[in-house]
């Protein structure tokens, strides 16, 4: 076989993991069909055809519906059930076929284009992400018209590349066993994403894959972690990833272990492991990881699936994740939609990483953000001293302040109407500006804790966006900038005496863990599934030994330096 | 025939998942119900149709049910935009 060399291409992380496999592509459902006339003798046909077809493909998502304990998915089915037994489209099927002599098919693909047409000229961002499911709704029907189901013959492990994928193609994919999967579209509440991550698939999303040079059959790499995709890797690179996979499966199988142990380093010093958390389904594994409480809860999910960021959704979700803790504490990040994470009003600005996000927008969004506060100042009335508040995106401190202010407001008006709620709430800010870092000793005073975010904290200090293909090499948390910052930070809570977190993708690298508890930040919060190796490794060295580190890391000129000062900490 | 105004009171609009329950709930009526919203008609037990409303928070619509169990289904449909579209049982 001819040389072919590796080509990389770089998306968003979607859904974790590493896979590797064969291409196999998703071809576009959406083929014209052309219009075609038939006669008056076969109109009996074709509306017999769409019956069956109909029938049919309600009975195929009916049996989807069942999938065993998939989250969501009855209601995106029954949604998708609905969408194929519409009224007004049943009606303009028939028409067209009976008076227009449209084909089954044309009066299919033409009365389901001109919905999808209208939801995507829509304002509404939901909207737009809901016309895949629609277009896969569209195409089952024209498929069973033809008395071939859509049959995919992908195999167990492949790896694949679509455009987008409707939920009932995810459904199906999965039930194959695949891999891994890329796409071009996607969102982060879009179908398919939500459902790769439930069933721990990786995934990367706005990877821009070339259909014309991309071949089925050919090997591909993903890691859902960072976005990387590399297609028709040398051998070299597949035994790199290969071997990554497998370290990490028996490094983490390994590190379990140590999750139960005491959060105690070697010489007997304390930490706190915490969980970063998003989904309920991520709930039941805290524990055997070692998690201790949740040191940042993600609301966007939750706000955005349940409807209209409803009082009562959110005191259920809430009190879900505090139950499940125990005896721990959870801090909640209010609301931080915008940057990647779009919310209406937010499309369209030319640098949304720049833009109106995190606190910005709550303070704009009234209505929204008292909502939120109201439901967690009444959990913290069941589970009091339990909660923490953490504010996105504070690039003043005069946002403080006038959150402070709603906090107040929404506290007296459950004091009048006699709600049970916990008054004091600690009220931390996110560390991710760099104006916060340098003015950390005068937001110390404001703040009641500082947790740091070092993802955006170094987009915004290097000044590099990472879904930006051809700078994304450039974004390095480690870089020295960052350790300065991360350093000033915590002198200036110790100086306050405010305590600091990290709950950046940072914390979750067992050699910046080390790092930074060298710097007497002993507050980590990760996904879970980091936990147990970043433990084994703190509970086998001294606090001593994270000094040192840290002193060289600090002193470091440049990246290499750092790189290579905690070389010798990634063999454990 | 019977008629009334509602106002969408849910933060997001009526969208996916509202539609999705509206139009669950309006079916179980034999009743016809239409939706008028900014001179724009729909058939209310269509989700597309009502998907393509996109109305948002604070819209105001006029739903209008014609048929046996008119007054039924109005009350249930209307009780839904009073409850945010929370309780599909309803």
């Amino acid at each position: 076989m001819k040389e072919i060399k590796p080509k990389v291409l770089s998306g968003r992380p979607a859904a974790q993991g590493i896979a590797i496999g064969n291409i196999w592509i998703l071809t576009d459902d959406n083929k014209p069909v052309h219009p075609e006339k038939i006669s008056k003798k076969e109109i009996k046909s074709h509306l017999a055809k769409y019956e069956k077809a109909k029938a049919e493909v309600t009975e195929e998502y009916e049996k989807i519906k069942q999938f065993p304990d998939e989250f969501d998915l009855i209601e995106i089915m029954e949604a998708q059930i609905q969408t194929l037994n519409d009224p007004e489209v049943i009606k303009q099927i028939t028409r067209k076929i009976e008076s227009e002599l449209s084909t089954v098919d044309y009066a299919i693909f033409s009365t389901y284009n001109d919905y999808i047409q209208l939801l995507e000229a829509a304002d509404a961002k939901w909207a737009n992400e809901r016309t895949i499911d629609i277009v896969s709704v569209r195409d089952d029907l024209i498929q069973a018209t033809k008395e071939k189901k859509r049959v995919f013959d992908v195999k167990k492990g492949e790896i694949v590349f679509a455009d987008d994928i409707s939920p009932t193609t995810m459904v199906k994919l999965s039930q194959k066993k695949i891999g891994g999967i890329v796409m071009e579209k996607g969102g982060l509440t879009s179908h398919a994403v939500i459902l790769s991550q439930s069933l721990g698939i990786p995934c990367v999303m706005h990877a821009h894959w070339d259909r014309y040079n991309i071949v089925r059959g050919y090997q591909a790499i993903i890691d859902g972690s960072t976005g990387q995709v590399i297609v028709t890797p040398s051998r070299k690179q597949i035994d790199e990833y290969q071997k990554r996979r497998e370290d990490e499966r028996s490094r983490f199988e390994k590190a379990l272990e140590w999750a139960q142990k005491p959060d105690k380093t070697k010489c007997g010093s304390d930490f706190k492991l915490r969980a970063n958390v998003e989904f309920l389904e991520e709930l039941p594994k805290l524990s055997s990881h070692g998690a201790s409480g949740i040191g940042l809860l993600r609301t966007e999910t939750i706000l955005f699936e349940t409807d209209e960021f409803d009082i009562d959704d959110q005191i259920e979700f809430y009190k879900q994740v505090v139950e499940s803790v125990e005896e721990d504490s959870v801090t909640i990040r209010l609301f931080d939609a915008g940057g990647d994470k779009l919310i209406e009003g937010s499309e369209g600005e030319a640098n949304p990483f720049l833009g109106w996000r995190g606190v910005r927008m709550l303070l704009d969004k009234k209505k929204l953000l008292k909502r939120q506060l109201e439901a967690i100042y009444r959990v913290g009335g069941i589970y009091t001293g339990r909660i923490k508040i953490l504010i996105p995106m504070i690039s003043r401190l005069e946002e403080i302040r006038t959150l402070r202010l709603y906090c107040e407001e929404v506290k007296n008006s459950l004091e009048l109407a006699g709600v049970k709620y916990d008054q004091n709430i600690p009220i931390g800010i996110m560390v991710e500006v760099p104006s916060i870092a340098i003015m950390a000793e005068e937001a110390a005073k404001e703040a009641d804790f500082f947790s740091l975010g070092t993802n955006d904290l170094t987009q915004y200090t290097l000044a590099v966006d990472r879904g930006n293909e051809k700078i994304a090499h450039l974004f390095d948390s480690f870089h020295p900038a960052i350790w300065k910052l991360i350093k000033m930070t915590k002198d200036a809570a110790d100086k306050e005496g405010i305590s600091v977190a990290v709950c950046g993708e940072m914390a979750g690298s067992p050699e910046a863990a080390a790092c930074l508890l060298g710097l007497g930040i002993n507050d980590l919060s990760m996904n879970s599934s980091s936990i147990p190796k970043v433990k084994s490794v703190l509970c086998k060295h001294t606090l001593s030994e994270m000094q040192v580190l840290s002193n060289k890391v600090l002193g470091a000129r440049d990246l290499d330096q750092v790189h290579n000062y905690l070389e010798d900490w990634r063999e454990f | 025939m019977v008629k009334k105004v509602v106002e969408v009171k849910n933060e997001a609009g009526l969208h996916a998942r509202p539609a999705s329950v509206l139009v669950k709930t309006a079916s179980r009526f034999k009743a016809d119900f239409t939706i008028k919203m900014y001179g724009y008609a729909v058939n209310g037990k269509s989700i597309l149709g009502v998907m393509t409303l996109a109305a948002e928070h604070g819209a105001e619509m006029e739903l209008i049910f014609e048929g046996e169990d008119e007054q039924e289904a109005l009350e249930q449909v209307a009780a839904l935009f009073e409850n945010k579209f929370h309780h599909q049982q309803l």
